[in-house]
């Protein structure tokens, strides 16, 4: 039963160590092999870790974000963190090991994410996987570095992309807006970078980059211009549109021309002015005296709105150069208060200075410190009376011996100011204007009226239409009485009769009904033009203003306008006197005298004096007959003066209260016109139907 | 009954075929019936136990560290460990399936490693420790073995279902296939042990107290 045992105890130490070892270990030792070489392996392929920095980590994930170079995945983010006291992230990428040499301290780093812009969109491959790091390095294996700054942008310039490298300087109204499109004739051939403020001067200033091989394109009569937005021309030829494209028109863009060829080449951070658009560019290649400009600041006491971007900076009249920006200004620290100061940079182009030598900032600000030392001030002054807007000009006031005092807040010399003389133009021109606008015209007018009215009055009046049919009735008598014999028996009555005709005859004349008549309705003539005259004379009395506010002032008229008011009165009172109401009560009276001489002629019965009586009253008829004939011309003159005057209130304000005043006015003036002319055409047709009858 | 009765089948003079159970006397070299080949005591029995356990627990590691499930829907891309999932999960607001994934995961493989170890050590120290228990728990171990594959059922069902090409879609970790291993080794490590072993000492222990009498 026991027999079996030593057996089994004697079987093992027969065996081999080989033997007694289970083959089963194999497999534990394969896997540590394998899981050993695994790790060896990948260790040893393993590149190196490399920091970047970052103030933005957004969509950065650890073990998911990429870090490429030319769109090809060469290291991904390990880990993600923040640098001592949080201030920016950091980013930990392993990087493969063949590409790692390359990155050296040149290297860029920034991270690409998904950006919609009016060009279109861009990154958008990261949409769905998530941002990554675009990373660009030279081709040249340099120093190893493990640590970068990351940068916030794609950098406008980068190896993959070579081009020229130049910098625009914008204007005070331009616009540069990041990553705008360059055009060379509409094809796009750059890009402008990120704009910044010059920190010295007051432009901006962005860096751009001209794409190989178009580089070859600019040489230094190259002018560069602001596409964007567009422009609308209404010309013979219609209405034109003109943008370069929808991009620029929302996002801005460059243009550039070459304008004279044989330029010379330029080298890689040369900077170009954007012109306001494509023809000032262009004629700025012709302004060849155009040289960088001086700038100077000079702070104004006074705050006076109306002092713009691109006013005159005047030297003696002569334009030098313009503002360039206006700024408010307080400085406690210098001024001692805290009053807004005017800080006006002006831009004073050297080439006007008349400098003997060439022309050039340098020599303009030792021209001006000199003119400064001497005693020259800035000063506002009014540029036109009724804009209200100011330039600048150069004026020799201040006291000797002042120097160009530099600037505390940038590094531009300042020009000392003096008072303006100014102060109160806004306030002057209000009032030339105030006076202009209480003229009496309304008065003017309705005196202008009341005139017309009266003249019209008495044309139409019953007594002066009533006279022609007297007359005739007169001559019908005086027919009958000389066809009857008793005419002839009564020449010594006649005699005395003719005495008393030849007094009425003077009387008559004496009346001067015609001249008297021309007189008003030339003195109507004269008001009117005189309103036509006041009325005139108004824009040009302020074109006249802008210069002269102070004669403008001293300018009678207002005695002009009271005067023809008062002409114009004098007229309508002449018009309106009962005497003058009268004369047609006169007339008829003395054709009645003239009448009950006739028939006591009649009764007489003195025939040859009758017949002298006759000549005599014919050439009296002769006289009126003449003086009716005026009457027409007399009319058309008025209708003309009136018209002038009509015209000329049309003009001045059409669609007022007073407009319609005196279109109504107008109205009847001319309907008193037709009357009088009819009046004259009855009396043209036939002057002697006065006398005759007929 | 309990003390004198227990005797073993080499006490007896005879083997037991394990395949089909059919006794034949000690010697036989092969199982007339099933082709098995007899073994009276498994003696490299430990040595396999101790190397399955070995290359089980190597799987293990990885297992835990690599990401079980890849989920990948229209963005985002999203991996998970089976620990890690498990802390979403109860984190979401679904402890119980945690706690299944955790057990399942987590706790039935570590304490089939320390159960098998415990019985692998206990017979090399000719620990007389509950004979009994011990037997209960290497019964428990080779039977809950198998129900660990469940995760990589689990896993296997998801990413065949769940493919919607761009959409979404859900793809085993390199964890899944550690995971696998490490079962699979964990349930030839307990296979591996010769249960046989534990009363061997139980009987020579009796067998030297009987000496001693």
């Amino acid at each position: 039963m026991v027999t079996d045992a030593p057996d089994v105890t004697i079987e093992p130490q027969r065996k081999s160590v080989l033997s007694r070892v289970s083959f089963v270990w194999l497999i534990p030792v394969a896997a540590l092999a394998i899981a050993l070489g695994v790790a060896w392996n990948s260790y040893s392929s393993q590149g190196p870790l490399i920091t970047l920095e970052f103030q933005n980590g957004a969509g950065i994930t650890k073990d998911e974000t990429a870090l490429k170079y030319r769109d090809i995945t060469v290291g991904v983010v390990e880990d993600v963190g923040f640098s001592e006291g949080l201030s920016t992230v950091l980013v930990s990428v392993r990087v493969d090991k063949d590409v790692a040499p390359y990155i050296d301290s040149g290297a860029n780093f920034w991270v690409v994410r998904p950006e919609l812009t009016a060009r279109g969109v861009s990154g958008l491959d990261t949409v769905l996987s998530g941002v990554f790091i675009e990373g660009v390095w030279d081709d040249v294996i340099g120093a190893t570095e493990t640590r970068f700054m990351g940068l916030e942008d794609a950098p406008l310039f980068r190896p993959s992309k070579p081009g020229l490298e130049i910098a625009l300087r914008a204007t005070a109204n331009g616009q540069l807006t990041e990553n705008a499109p360059i055009f060379f004739h509409g094809i796009e051939v750059g890009r402008i970078g990120k704009a910044r403020i010059s920190p010295v001067t007051n432009f901006a200033i962005a860096e751009a980059i001209i794409y190989e091989p178009h580089g070859r394109l600019i040489n230094n009569s190259t002018r560069f211009w602001d596409t964007s937005g567009f422009s609308v021309n209404i010309g013979a030829s219609g209405a034109e549109i003109d943008f370069t494209s929808l991009a620029t028109l929302v996002s801005g863009g460059i243009s550039f021309d070459t304008v004279v060829s044989g330029g010379d080449r330029i080298s890689d951070g040369e900077v170009f002015q954007i012109y306001e658009d494509e023809e000032t560019a262009r004629n700025s290649v012709f302004n060849a005296s155009e040289v960088e400009t001086l700038e100077l600041s000079a702070i104004f006491e006074d705050n006076i709105a109306g002092l713009t971007v691109g006013a005159d900076v005047e030297l003696a009249g002569l334009k030098i150069g313009e503002v360039q920006s206006v700024s408010g200004v307080i400085d406690r620290a210098t001024f001692g208060d805290s009053r807004v100061r005017l800080n006006a940079i002006l831009s004073i182009q050297p080439a006007r200075l008349g400098l003997e030598d060439t022309p050039s900032p340098a020599a303009a600000l030792n021209f001006m410190a000199g003119r400064v030392r001497e005693g020259l001030r800035a000063r506002l002054a009014s540029a036109g009376l009724l804009t209200g807007g100011l330039k600048i000009e150069l004026v020799q006031v201040g006291e000797e011996g002042t120097e160009l005092i530099p600037d505390m807040t940038a590094s531009l010399p300042m020009i000392p100011t003096a008072q303006s003389e100014m102060r109160d133009a806004g306030a002057s021109v209000e009032g030339v204007i105030t006076r202009v606008n209480n003229l009496p015209i309304e008065e003017l007018m309705t005196s202008a009226i009341d005139f017309l009215d009266s003249a019209q009055d008495f044309v139409a009046s019953e007594e002066l239409r009533g006279v022609p049919e007297e007359a005739v009735g007169l001559l019908e008598d005086v027919r009958g009485l000389v066809s009857s014999d008793e005419v002839q028996n009564v020449p010594v009555l006649l005699n005395a009769t003719l005495e008393r005709l030849e007094a009425v005859m003077t009387q008559l004349e004496e009346q001067q009904l015609v001249a008297r008549l021309v007189g008003a309705v030339d003195a109507a003539a004269e008001a009117a033009s005189g309103v036509d005259s006041a009325v005139a004379g108004v824009p040009e009395l302020i074109a006249s203003l802008q210069g002269v506010a102070a004669k403008a002032e001293g300018l009678a008229l207002e005695e002009l306008v009271e005067e023809i008011n008062r002409l114009a009165g004098n007229a309508a009172s002449v018009i309106g006197t009962d005497a003058f109401n009268a004369l047609p009560g006169d007339l008829s009276a003395a054709l009645g005298e003239l009448q009950a001489t006739l028939s006591e002629v009649r009764d007489g019965g003195v025939i040859e004096n009758a017949n002298a009586a006759l000549a005599s009253a014919r050439s009296a008829a002769d006289a009126v007959a003449g003086a009716a004939d005026d009457l027409p011309a007399l009319v058309t003159r008025m209708s003309g003066v009136l018209d002038q005057a009509a015209r000329t209130i049309r003009g001045y304000d059409r669609g007022d209260e007073l407009g319609r005043d005196v279109e109504s006015a107008l109205r009847e003036i001319q309907e008193a016109a037709k009357a009088l002319a009819s009046l004259a055409k009855t009396i043209e047709r036939n002057p002697s139907a006065l006398i005759r009858g007929r | 009954m309990s003390d004198a009765t227990i005797i073993t089948a080499r006490e007896m003079g005879v083997v037991g075929c394990r395949r089909c159970t059919q006794v034949w006397p000690q010697g036989t070299e092969t199982c007339g019936r099933c082709g098995k080949r007899l073994q009276l005591r498994d003696h490299k029995s430990l040595q396999r136990v101790w190397a399955w356990w070995i290359v089980g627990m190597m799987c293990y590691i990885p297992a835990n560290m690599y990401p079980m499930l890849r989920t990948r829907t229209l963005f985002t891309v999203q991996q998970d460990t089976i620990v890690g999932g498990a802390i979403e999960l109860f984190t979401h607001g679904a402890p119980f399936v945690a706690a299944i994934i955790l057990f399942a995961s987590v706790v039935i493989p570590l304490g089939k490693f320390f159960a098998i170890a415990y019985l692998a050590i206990s017979v090399q120290r000719r620990s007389v420790a509950s004979f009994e228990q011990r037997h209960l728990l290497y019964e428990v171990v080779e039977y809950i073995g198998r129900w660990s594959m469940i995760d990589i059922f689990v896993v296997a069902i998801l990413s065949s279902l769940v493919q919607l090409r761009t959409l979404a879609a859900i793809d085993p970790g390199p964890a899944s296939l550690f995971f696998a291993l490490s079962v699979i080794f964990t349930m030839l490590s307990a296979q591996s042990f010769d249960s046989r072993l534990i009363w061997d000492v139980q009987s020579r222990d009796k067998g030297e107290a009987q000496r001693g009498h």
